[in-house]
C-alpha cells in the first residue's frame, strides 16, 4: 500500500453519474405514489380572503387540497427557524408576505393532474402596500409581521469589536474612505431543484422522508420535534444530490405539505420544485447593504475598519445561520489585515420577498465580509495613489503573528499571506501586466488588473460556539472494516458533488493503509450514519474529515494489540511504518492491516474483542481559516460595456490537499459561480414586490461560452489543529472570487474616475458607468 | 410592473354608431384577439377566457371586463380584471370619441396595465410589445367592423 493523500484518484461516483445511473430524488416511484404541486401568491403583501377548494377538488384525480387553515387546525402552520427566534408559515395563513408564497396544496394521482388543478384553487386576495426595499421597512411605515411583538420590521441588531476606539481611530486617521458595498440577492439554484418523497406506513408507524437533504440528522431531530413523530420512527434518505450549495438545508413548505399528506392519506406523497419554485421560493443568499469605512495613515497603515449593515431577511428570520450568530461569521470582516481597531454592526429587516440569507457556497456571511475587506481595500489604494499589491503587503498579517487574535474575536491558526501574493504574482506576471496597462492606458484602452487576498472562516465548528436548534457542530464518522480488508465508511455529512465518496476513503485509506478503492463510503441515510450536522459552511473536511482520521487511527490502535499478537512480540515493540505494522529494529517482520483485519476475525488475541470497528465524534478546537489570492486580468470595451476577462489566476491555501484534482474541480466551479454573480446574477424585485428572475431566461447560468479559462496554483500552510492539517476549500472560489472581478473592472475604469459599480457587472451598468463619466 | 400604451383610430362611421358599438359587451368581446371564449353577465360586463403566450407563459388568462361609459356618450372606461398561470392582470383601458363630421370618428385610447406574477418577469421588452398588441388590435378591429373591413385578427 503507498501513499493515498494528495493522489488526483478518480472520483469513485463518477461512473454512475457520467453513465446516468444516479439515483435522484425524482427517480424515486413508490406503488400508489401521489403528487403535490402548490398554488402561489401572486401578490408579495395580501389578506387571503377566501379560498375555495371546490373546483379543484371536483377534478377526477385530485385526493386532498390542503391551506394554511387546515395546518392550522392541525396544530402545523407554523415552523420555527434555524436558529429558533423567529418562525415562518408553511402556507400562507391570513397574510401572504412575499410574491409566490405557497397558499395551497394540491395532492393529486398525478403530477400534471396536481399541476392542472392548482389553477381552480380559487383564492380571493386584498392587495396591500409592499415593502421592498429594507430601508423603507426600517421606516416602519408598513408593518409586515402582525404576529409578532413588538410591532417593527426590526428583526435585530448585532454587533462585534471597540465601538468607540474604532470611532476614534477612523475620526483621527489621515485618510479615510466610506462607500456603501452591496452583496446583492442572488441566489444558489442548484440544477436539481428541491424535492422529497414523504412515505408514512400505517402498518409500522415508520415515516421515511426521501429528500434533498444537507442535512439529514438535522432534518430528522427537527421533523420530530415539530410533528411529535418520535425521532426512532423517522427515517430520513438523501439520495444523490444534484448541487445544493445551502439551498438543500432549510425545511420548506413542500416538504411540510408532503408529509402531512402522507400522514393523513398513508400512501407517498412526491413534491418536486419547478426552476421557478426554486428561484422564487426557496434560499436565497446574501442582500447585505454594506457601509464600509477604513481608516489609515498617509503612509498606507490601516487603523481602523467599521462596517455598518443593512441586512434584507425578507419576510420571515429564516437566516441559516448558527445559534449565537445571527449574522454568522461576519466577524471575519477584518480579513487577511492586521487592523488595531475594528467594529461591525448588522441591522436586519423584514421585508415583502421571500425568507432566507442561506450561506450559499459560503461559511455563514464570509461572502459578504469578504467581499465588503477586498473591495474597501482597493477604494482605499486608489485614494492613497497606492499599487493594491503594496497596500496588501503592507497590512498583512504576518506569518509570525499566528496564531493571531483578529479584533473581532477569532483566532487565525495558520497562514502565510505574503508568501501566497508573491506566488500569485509571479506567475501572472503582475509586474509586466502593469507595464502593458500603462501603455494601453496612454492609447485610451481600458485593461484592469483586480487581487483579491482574501481569508474565510470555515468548519463550523466548535460546539462550544457553534450550534444548530441547540445541536452542537460536531460531526462524526464510522468505520468497519471486513475480514478481507475492505470495508465500511459512513459520515454524518452529506455530499452534492463534493466528492466525499472518494476523499473519505482517501483519508482512512491513508491512516489504515488500506486500498481507498475497496473502501465504500455510505452518507445520508439516518438509519445507518452516525448523527452528523451535514454538508455545508465548508465543514465536511474540517470537521468530518477530523473525525474520519481520528476513527481510523482508533481502529489503527486496536488493530496493533492484534498485529502485536501475530508478530508474536510486546505491543510497545510494534511500529505503524510504511502502511504497515513493523517490528521494531526488525526491517523484514511486519504485517499489513489486510491481515490484521482478516486475524481480527478469525484470530484475535484472547483478551481482544474480536471485529475491527469503531467511530469518532470531533468537536474541533478552533475553526480553520483558508485563504488565497486571486488575480483577474479584464479588457473592457469602452463603446459597449463588454468586460472580456483574459486571465484568472487563484492560488488557494487550504491546507492538507486529500486530492488535488477534486480541489481544482471545486475551485473551478466555484469560480464559475463567483463569476456570474460578479457580471450576470441577482435576484430582482420592481417597486411592486414583483419577482424579476424567475427562471433561467432571467436569472443567468454560465456556460462554456461565457465562463473564462482558470488558471490554477497552491500553497499548503496545514491546520495545526486539524487531524491532518486539512482547512476545507469548496468555498473558497465563491468567496473570494467576486471582488476580483469587480476589482479588475474598476483598475480598468480608474482613468475614467469611476470608483465603484455594484455587482452584477452588466454590460448595460458598466457602459451607463463609462457614458456618464466620459 | 406597470406599462402605458396610447393609440388612436380613425373610423368611418358617426360616433353614435362607435358609441353604441363600445358599449355592447357582446360587440367589445367580439373584438378581442384569441378569444377562446365570451360569456356576457350583464348590460355592461362580460368574462372573458384569452389564449397567452407570453415568452415563458403560455396558456390560458381569464377576465372579468366592465364597461363604464360616461353619461356625455364621449368616453368609455373599460376595466379589465383577471389572469392566469398565477399572473394577475389588471387593466384600464379608455376610449375618447371625436366626431369627425357625420360619417367618421376619431377614437383616441389609453391604456394602463399593472401585472403581477410570472407574467411580470417577461420583463417589458417582450411584455410591453404583447400587451400593445393585444389593446392595438381590439381597437382596430372596432374599426375594421365599423367601417366594414375585415378583422385584423
Amino acid at each position: 500500500m503507498t501513499q493515498s493523500i494528495g493522489v488526483s484518484m478518480k472520483r469513485k461516483e463518477d461512473p454512475r453519474f457520467i453513465r446516468g445511473r444516479g439515483r435522484y430524488l425524482d427517480d424515486i416511484k413508490l406503488p400508489g405514489m401521489l403528487y403535490l404541486a402548490l398554488v402561489h401568491s401572486p401578490y408579495p403583501h395580501a389578506r387571503i380572503k377566501s379560498i375555495d377548494k371546490s373546483k379543484a377538488m371536483a377534478v377526477p384525480g385530485v385526493k386532498a387540497v390542503i391551506t394554511g387553515e387546515d395546518l392550522d387546525a392541525a396544530k402545523l402552520e407554523w415552523l420555527p427557524t434555524f436558529h429558533g427566534y423567529d418562525k415562518q408559515m408553511v402556507l400562507a395563513f391570513g397574510k401572504t408576505l412575499y410574491q409566490y408564497q405557497e397558499v395551497a396544496g394540491v395532492i393529486a394521482t398525478s403530477r400534471e393532474v396536481a399541476h392542472d388543478a392548482v389553477e381552480l384553487v380559487e383564492v380571493e386576495y386584498e392587495p396591500l402596500d409592499p415593502v421592498v426595499d429594507p430601508y423603507q421597512a426600517k421606516e416602519d411605515t408598513i408593518i409586515l409581521r402582525d404576529d409578532r411583538e413588538p410591532k417593527t420590521n426590526h428583526i435585530y441588531h448585532w454587533e462585534v469589536g471597540d465601538k468607540t476606539a474604532t470611532a476614534t481611530a477612523l475620526d483621527t486617521s489621515a485618510v479615510r474612505i466610506k462607500e456603501r458595498i452591496i452583496s446583492p440577492r442572488c441566489h444558489p439554484a442548484p440544477l436539481e431543484p428541491c424535492g422529497i418523497v414523504a412515505d408514512m406506513n400505517k402498518a409500522t408507524g415508520r415515516l421515511t422522508l426521501y429528500m434533498t437533504s444537507q442535512a439529514p440528522h438535522v432534518h430528522r431531530t427537527a421533523f420530530s420535534l415539530v410533528t411529535g413523530i418520535p425521532e426512532d420512527k423517522i427515517h430520513v434518505i438523501s439520495p444523490d444530490v444534484g448541487g445544493g450549495f445551502g439551498n438543500k438545508v432549510p425545511v420548506y413548505p413542500g416538504y411540510v405539505v408532503a408529509t402531512v399528506a402522507s400522514v393523513i392519506i398513508g400512501v407517498p406523497v412526491k413534491w418536486v420544485e419547478t426552476r421557478t419554485e426554486n428561484l422564487t421560493t426557496t434560499g436565497f443568499a446574501r442582500d447585505y447593504h454594506m457601509d464600509v469605512e477604513i481608516g489609515a495613515t498617509k503612509e498606507g497603515k490601516v487603523t481602523a475598519l467599521r462596517v455598518s449593515t443593512v441586512a434584507d431577511h425578507g419576510a420571515f428570520d429564516a437566516a441559516a445561520d448558527p445559534r449565537k450568530y445571527p449574522a454568522g461569521m461576519f466577524g471575519i470582516v477584518t480579513g487577511s489585515y492586521d487592523f488595531p481597531a475594528a467594529f461591525a454592526e448588522v441591522d436586519a429587516y423584514f421585508t415583502n420577498k421571500p425568507p432566507g440569507g442561506i450561506a450559499y457556497r459560503c461559511s455563514f456571511r464570509v461572502t459578504e465580509a469578504s467581499f465588503a475587506i477586498e473591495r474597501g481595500m482597493d477604494l482605499l489604494a486608489r485614494k492613497l495613489e497606492m499599487d493594491p499589491v503594496e497596500l496588501r503587503r503592507q497590512n498583512f498579517i504576518k506569518k509570525e503573528q499566528f496564531p493571531y487574535s483578529s479584533p473581532l474575536g477569532f483566532t487565525y491558526d495558520s497562514g502565510d499571506y505574503a508568501a501566497t501574493m508573491r506566488k500569485a504574482l509571479d506567475i501572472i506576471g503582475y509586474e509586466a501586466l502593469r507595464k502593458e496597462q500603462a501603455e494601453k492606458r496612454k492609447r485610451g484602452e481600458l485593461m484592469g488588473i483586480g487581487i483579491s487576498t482574501f481569508t474565510e472562516t470555515v468548519g463550523a465548528g466548535p460546539g462550544k460556539q457553534f450550534d444548530i436548534l441547540g445541536i452542537k457542530m460536531f460531526d462524526s464518522a464510522e468505520i468497519r472494516i471486513h475480514p478481507t480488508g475492505s470495508g465500511i465508511v459512513r459520515a454524518g455529512t452529506r455530499h452534492q458533488g463534493q466528492g466525499h465518496e472518494t476523499t473519505w476513503a482517501q483519508i482512512v485509506g491513508e491512516e489504515l493503509g488500506l486500498d481507498p478503492q475497496e473502501l465504500l463510503v455510505e452518507e445520508g441515510d439516518t438509519d445507518t450514519a452516525p448523527y452528523g450536522l451535514g454538508t455545508y459552511a465548508s465543514r465536511s473536511t474540517p470537521v468530518a474529515g477530523g473525525a474520519l482520521a481520528l476513527a481510523a487511527r482508533r481502529i489503527r490502535e486496536k488493530a496493533k494489540k492484534i498485529a502485536a499478537h501475530l508478530l508474536e512480540v510486546a505491543e510497545d515493540d510494534v511500529e505503524w511504518k510504511d502502511y504497515k505494522f513493523g517490528v521494531k529494529g526488525i526491517p523484514d517482520k511486519s504485517v499489513t492491516m489486510k491481515e490484521v483485519a482478516f486475524a481480527a476475525y478469525t484470530n484475535p488475541p484472547p483478551d481482544t474483542e474480536p471485529g475491527l470497528e469503531t467511530s469518532y465524534y470531533y468537536d474541533p478546537p478552533n475553526l480553520t481559516f483558508p485563504y488565497g489570492t486571486y488575480i483577474a486580468v479584464v479588457d473592457v470595451d469602452a463603446d459597449t460595456g463588454a468586460v472580456k476577462v483574459r486571465r484568472f489566476l487563484a492560488v488557494d491555501d487550504c491546507g492538507t490537499v486529500i486530492n488535488p484534482m477534486i480541489v481544482e474541480g471545486q475551485i473551478h466551479g466555484g469560480l464559475a459561480e463567483g463569476f456570474a454573480i460578479a457580471f450576470m446574477q441577482e435576484i430582482k424585485y420592481d417597486e411592486d414586490g414583483n419577482n424579476l428572475n424567475t427562471n433561467f431566461t432571467e436569472y443567468l447560468i454560465p456556460t462554456a461560452l461565457e465562463t473564462p479559462a482558470w488558471e490554477t496554483d497552491r500553497t499548503v500552510t496545514p491546520s495545526p489543529h486539524h487531524p491532518i492539517g486539512a482547512k476545507g476549500v469548496g468555498e473558497s472560489p465563491n468567496v473570494g472570487s467576486p471582488q476580483a472581478f469587480v476589482n479588475a473592472v474598476m483598475d480598468a475604469l480608474a482613468p475614467l474616475g469611476v470608483t465603484h459599480i455594484d455587482m452584477p457587472l452588466t454590460r448595460e451598468k458598466v457602459w451607463r458607468a463609462i457614458r456618464n463619466a466620459s | 410592473m406597470n406599462l402605458e400604451w396610447s393609440g388612436q383610430e380613425r373610423i368611418t362611421a358617426s360616433k353614435e354608431k362607435v358609441w353604441s358599438f363600445i358599449n355592447d359587451p357582446a360587440s367589445i368581446a367580439s373584438c378581442l384577439p384569441d378569444v377562446r371564449q365570451t360569456n356576457v353577465l350583464d348590460a355592461h360586463t362580460f368574462d372573458a377566457t384569452v389564449g397567452v403566450a407570453v415568452g415563458p407563459v403560455r396558456g390560458s388568462f381569464k377576465f372579468k371586463i366592465a364597461l363604464e361609459p360616461r353619461p356625455d356618450g364621449n368616453h368609455m372606461d373599460m376595466k379589465i380584471n383577471g389572469g392566469g398561470l398565477g399572473s394577475v392582470i389588471d387593466l384600464l383601458a379608455a376610449a375618447d370619441l371625436t366626431a369627425e363630421g357625420d360619417a367618421a370618428t376619431i377614437l383616441n385610447w389609453k391604456g394602463t396595465a399593472s401585472m403581477r406574477g410570472p407574467i411580470a418577469t417577461v420583463g417589458g421588452r417582450v411584455l410591453d410589445t404583447q400587451a400593445l398588441r393585444v389593446i392595438s388590435t381590439t381597437f382596430e378591429n372596432v374599426r375594421n367592423r365599423l367601417s366594414g373591413n375585415p378583422p385584423s385578427q
